[in-house]
Parts: structure tokens; sequence; C-alpha cells
């Protein structure tokens, strides 16, 4: 299997938490979303946009760009929110052709007969505390409202929470 | 009276070429997928938002207001004083969950929600209701076209329809959001333009104007009658409109498409908001041009057209210089043009995704579904095309467009509101409610003289109500049916989660919240515009 790429964080904390208190987040972390990137352009002619996804999501994410904005390090601070599985080509194609449908322009444009990538997404998590507790998830990349992402990222959150709890009963001592 | 000179016609087409160039240069002919995809980041939201008005009521509302205010003054300004509060309602209720499920058409969240009947019966609710509304589309500039060229009406609809179809099946424009501000812009010009023009006719000019609206009730926008049959009322125009306004903006595919195209909550929001904010003041311009021209009509012993829906294109095109009628029936052209590819699309999206691909032919190739949706658009092109011959037997454009919609989207709404509110309604009674929901407001509508504005109202409210009811007689709804409409994080074991995950993040410090802010504005707006309709009525009335 291929190695997952990072991709650079280019909304720095201070942007991030502007962005977030505008939505009325009180608290703030960096997180990475694992999915996977399939190139989109001409056929016969080299990417010139991304499709990012996983099987568990009904619409996909769109990132313009020729080349995917990696970075050499791996994910640093943050959470790593893992989960996903990857989407088989054919439903790749198929999310690529109704996202075509729904914005005709887009037609010439084709989902590239390449295997996806797997990508660490940078994104940050806002969280407000009212009556419940609520979370924003925004983009690493654009600062945009990523809602289609939030079942990925609480599932993620869940698992590593547990994770959490399983490595704080084991350091517990017995008795 | 110049009429439509040899140098009108050139400028017509001079701006039609151009729109047209436009749009193949910007919106089909870029070389790389970067360019389709920055060439929408680019644009600043104002011009987004801009457009989506523009597609949504601009050649329409050109067409028909006039002859609206010239009927009746500004008495039907009570339609769309209720567009900011249903703004809010969209944007707090709608959008979210919209946008969350990460859906292509709207009907689909019934379907996860209701099962694949209620999903086949909402689309095609749609179809209907949206092919009889692009007929009534493709009569207004059938009819302007009639004015310039002398033909008759029925002729100029087919010609239109042609032209119509084979410009959307062709690839249209209206993903070029910039021809649609230009239009919007035109024709915001033309409508100035009009008001200096007739203004400067009358000898008494503005003083005219206000003395003719004010002894002839027409600046009587807001009429506290509770009586259900007055039509406009404004218990009607709120209760009334609200619902249709939520329900034309937030359950018509056509409507809402962008909404869910837009890459976030926020985007989506701002399109929103420029509708909320603008069409109040574009209406009330557009009725006081009637009321100008009620005023014009009046000192100059003229008779109106039968069809009050040519009294400003008639003005425009035998009072405005030569070369300005050129241009403004132009940019009435290209917007009805950009309204008709945008409905005639969404049609087709809908038949091929909602029926086609599910019924007919599943898993057939891209190309297969590209001529399939060609197709769809030729035969909805079609059926409006039948329609429009009806069309001019309906009044005001305008309020035509509203009243097709009246019939079905009240029931329409009723459901989606019952998928996202009610957790407890499951897929037999939707279906019950979307039925009664529709065959309530037909039978009122045709038995009671009640004001057309209820129509949607009395839709949601017996759709929800039976369809809660019938709910009851069957199994509660299974928890993933519920996945859509819940909103995850409210989960006890989520709650501790977000709760330590919350108690460990660096803190924000706090600042307003702009859905808030936005929300807010809006419903200041509507106080205002209120307000100073009240104002206006009082002067008026001494």
């Amino acid at each position: 299997m291929a190695e997952r790429l990072t991709l650079s964080r280019q909304l720095d904390a201070h942007a991030a938490r502007r962005r977030l208190g505008r939505l009325g987040a009180t608290t703030l972390e960096p997180a990475w979303m694992g999915l996977w990137a399939a190139p989109l352009g001409m056929t016969g002619k080299s990417p010139g946009a991304w499709l990012l996804g996983a099987k568990e999501m009904q619409r996909a994410l769109l990132l313009t760009g020729a080349e995917l904005p990696v970075q050499v390090e791996r994910p640093d601070t943050g959470i790593q929110l893992t989960g996903a599985t990857a989407p088989t080509p054919e439903a790749t194609q198929r999310l690529w052709l109704w996202e075509r449908m729904a914005a005709p322009r887009l037609w010439r444009i084709q989902a590239l007969d390449t295997p996806p990538t797997p990508v660490w997404l940078p994104c940050w998590l806002g969280y407000r505390a009212g009556r419940t507790h609520q979370l924003t998830v925004i983009s690493g990349l654009s600062g945009e409202v990523l809602s289609m992402l939030k079942p990925l990222v609480l599932a993620g959150l869940a698992r590593a929470h547990g994770h959490t709890q399983a490595g704080n009963e084991k350091t517990l001592p017995a008795g | 009276m110049e009429g439509f000179t040899p140098i009108d016609m050139t400028v017509l087409i001079v701006y039609i070429s151009l729109i047209a160039w436009i749009g193949s240069r910007f919106g089909k002919d870029q070389h790389s997928p970067e360019d389709y995809f920055l060439g929408g980041r680019k644009i600043p939201g104002w011009a987004i938002g801009l457009s989506v008005m523009a597609t949504q009521a601009s050649a329409i509302t050109f067409i028909g207001a006039p002859g609206w205010g010239f009927e009746g003054g500004l008495e039907r300004l009570v339609t769309f004083l209720n567009v900011p509060l249903a703004m809010i309602v969209l944007i707090l209720v709608f959008v979210p969950v919209f946008h969350r499920a990460g859906i292509y058409s709207i009907y689909e969240l019934l379907e996860r929600r209701f099962g694949p009947a209620t999903r086949t019966l909402s689309a095609l609710l749609f179809l209907i209701a949206r092919g009889l509304a692009t007929g009534v589309v493709l009569y207004a500039p059938a009819l302007v076209l009639s004015v310039v060229t002398g033909w008759s009406v029925n002729l100029t609809i087919i010609i239109m329809a042609v032209l119509a179809i084979s410009y959307t099946v062709l690839g249209g424009m209206s993903a070029v959001i910039w021809t649609d501000v230009i239009q919007m812009f035109v024709l915001w010009l033309g409508a100035l333009m009009s008001i200096f023009l007739l203004v400067t006719s009358l000898p008494g000019g503005w003083s005219d104007v206000l003395t003719f609206g004010a002894q002839s009730g027409m600046f009587n926008a807001i009429d506290l009658s509770f009586d259900p049959s007055v039509t406009y009322s404004l218990w009607a125009g709120l209760l009334g409109g609200l619902f249709l306004h939520v329900a034309y903006f937030g359950t018509d595919q056509s409507q809402i498409q962008r909404v869910l195209s837009s890459p976030s909550v926020l985007d989506a929001q701002r399109s929103l908001l420029i509708g909320g904010y603008l069409l109040i003041p574009q209406m009330l311009l557009f009725l006081f041009i009637g009321v100008i021209l009620a005023t014009y009509y009046q000192q100059h012993g003229l008779t109106p057209p039968e069809d009050l829906n040519e009294l400003l294109p008639r003005y425009v095109v035998n009072a405005f210089p030569t070369g300005m009628a050129g241009l403004v029936i132009a940019g009435v052209f290209a917007a009805a043009m950009s309204s008709l590819d945008s409905a005639l699309n969404s049609l087709s999206a809908v038949t091929v995704r909602d029926f086609y691909s599910r019924y007919i032919r599943q898993g057939a190739s891209d190309t297969h579904y590209l001529k399939a949706s060609r197709l769809a658009t030729v035969f909805w092109g079609l059926y409006a095309t039948l329609f429009a011959f009806f069309a001019g037997n309906l009044g005001p454009v305008i309020e035509a467009v509203n009243q097709i919609g009246s019939w079905f989207y009240g029931a329409l709404l009723g459901t989606f509101l019952l998928a996202i509110f009610s957790h407890r309604s499951n897929a037999r009674g939707a279906v019950a409610g979307l039925i009664t929901g529709m065959l309530a407001v037909w039978s009122v509508s045709s038995l009671l003289e009640v004001s057309w504005l209820y129509n949607n109202t009395i839709g949601v409210v017996v759709s929800v109500s039976v369809g809660y009811l019938v709910s009851l007689t069957s199994a509660a709804p299974r928890a993933e049916q519920l996945s859509d409409v819940i909103i995850e994080e409210t989960a006890p074991d989520m709650q501790a989660v977000l709760a330590a995950r919350s108690a460990n993040a660096p803190e924000i410090g706090r600042e307003a919240r702009l859905t808030r802010r936005r929300c807010i504005g809006l419903l200041v707006w509507f106080v205002v515009m209120l307000g100073l309709l009240a104002l206006l009525q009082r002067w008026a009335n001494g």
C-alpha cells in the first residue's frame, strides 16, 4: 500500500483561532484526517485537481492544483483521525459523474485512471460548550467549514478516546 | 416614440453575441481543470449572490412586477416582505442539514430518511411544478420578442423555446457568474432609466406620482385585515408568504442547487443573504415603476394593454433613446436565458439522477448519462413550451410562478420538516402527509375563498399533522435513517468525548458568532422594511 502523504497545513493557529472564533467555538485543536486523493484532469494530461474522500463520505472534497501540497515531514502536533476506508476506483468515478451533473461546466474533466493516494488532510477542530458540546471542523488548507467531514471526525475522536481510556485502564494498578 | 430601431436591433444582437462569447470564453474553453475550479473561487461573494438573484427572478421581475404595481400599487409587496425571515429559516435549519448530508439532489435526503417512495414522489412533484413554472419563465422573453417584432406571442414562444433548448443542450452559460451580474445591472439600469424618463415626462414630476399614488390608495402596502380571503393582507404575506418562500427556496432543487454546490456552509449562507437583503428593494423598485406607469397612463389618457406583462417592455421600446432600448431588451433576453438554462439543467439532472439512473438504466457509462440528460432537457423544454402557451392567461408572470409553486411546495416543505424535526415520523407517515397535504391545498383553493398565499401554510400544516399521526401507526425509524438529521455530537457518549477534548484544548476567546449576526441582520432588515412601508402608508393617508 502506498505511503500516506501529508498535506501541509496552510492555516496557522492564529488564523484558525480567528476563523473558529467567528463560528462560535471557544477552544480549538489541530487534527489530521486520513483520506484518499483521486486525481482529476483531461484524459491523457496531468492532473489539475483532486477529489478528497473516503468510502464513508457521501460527497467528496475538491482540492485544486496540479500537485498535492505535500510536506516531507509526517504530521506533527494534533490528533490523527483514522478509521476511514479507501473508496474503490468505480465509486470515485461515479462520485465525480454526479459532481459533473450538478455543475455541467466541469463535464470535460474526468477522474483519471490512477489509484487514489492516501493522504493526511490537516484540519482544525473547534469546540463550543453550551447546553451541549458542539464541534466545528474547518480545513487546515483553506479554512472552509467541512460539515461533510464531521461524521468521520466524530468517529475518529470516539475511537481515539476509546484507545486513551483502554490505555489508562491498562496502566492502573491491579486490585 | 421611437420604437425598436435598427440600431436597437444591432445593440441587441451585439449584446447577446458578447454574452455568448464571454460564456464560451470563460465557461467552456478553459484549458486546464484548475482554471475551472479557480474561476469560481476568485469571484467575490457578492457577485455569486447577485448571480443567484439573476437566475432566480430577474427577467420575470422586470416583466411581471410593473404590471403587478400598475394593478395593485405596493399592496403586493407583502408577498416578499417575509423573504429575510425565510432566509433565516433556511440558514438555520435547511442549509446545515443539506450541507452535512452531502447530497446532490435534496430528494436524496428524503430517501435516506423515509425510503425510496418518498424520494420518488417528491422528485416527481418538483419536476411537475418546476416544469410548469419554466413555462412561465419561457413566456416572459417570448412576450418581449412579440412586443419588439409585432409577431404573435405563440410564434415567439416557439422561437424562444428552440433557442433556450438548443442553448442549454449546447452547454449554456449560467455557470459564468459575471455575465449574470452584468445582466442584473443592465436590468436595474433599465428600471432606473424608466423611472427617470417617466417622471420627467410628467408635468408635476414626482409630486404627480405621489399625489396620484396617495389618492388611489396605491401606497397602502399594509392591510391588517384578518379576513383570510383578503389576498394581500399583512398576515397572508407574513404567515403564508413565509412558508411560500421557505418552500420555494428550500425544497425546489433548481433554487437550492447552488447552495448544495457551495464549498462551505458559510458560502451557502452568503448566497442566501444577498437575496434576503435585495429582493424587497428590487421588488419595491419594480412595483413603484408600476405606480409611475399608472400615473403616466392616467395623465396621458392611455389605455393599458390587455396583458399587463407588456407594460414595461412596451414603454422601453417606445420611450427609451435609440440604443438603450436594445440594451435593456437584450438584458431581459439574456437574463431569461440564464433562468431557463438553470431550470432546464436542474430538471434534467433530477430526471437522470432520481429516475433514469435508478429505475431505467443503472450503472451505464458517463457518456450514456450525458446523452440521457440532453434528451431530458429537450423533453422538459417541450413540456414547458406547452404550458407557456397558457401562461398569458395567468396574470402577472411573477405571481403565476409563485402560484404554481404554492400548489405543490407546501406539502413538500412539510415532508422536509417532518424529516428534520420529527424523529418519530416514518415512511408511511411521510407519503400519507405528502399526498394529503397536496389534496388539502387543492381542495381549499378550489372550494374556499382563501388567499392563495396561504396555500403553502395549509400544505405544511396538513402534511406535518397527518404525517406525524400516520407515523404513529407503524414502527419508529431505525437509527441509521436518522443519521442525516440528528446532530451526531448530541449522543451522550459523544458529549463525553467532546467535553474531554475541549477541556484539554486551548481557548479561543469570545467573538460574535457569524451565523447569529447574519440572522439578526436579516431580522433588523425585515423590521426596517416593514417600518418604512408603514410610514409611507401613514403619509399617503394623511
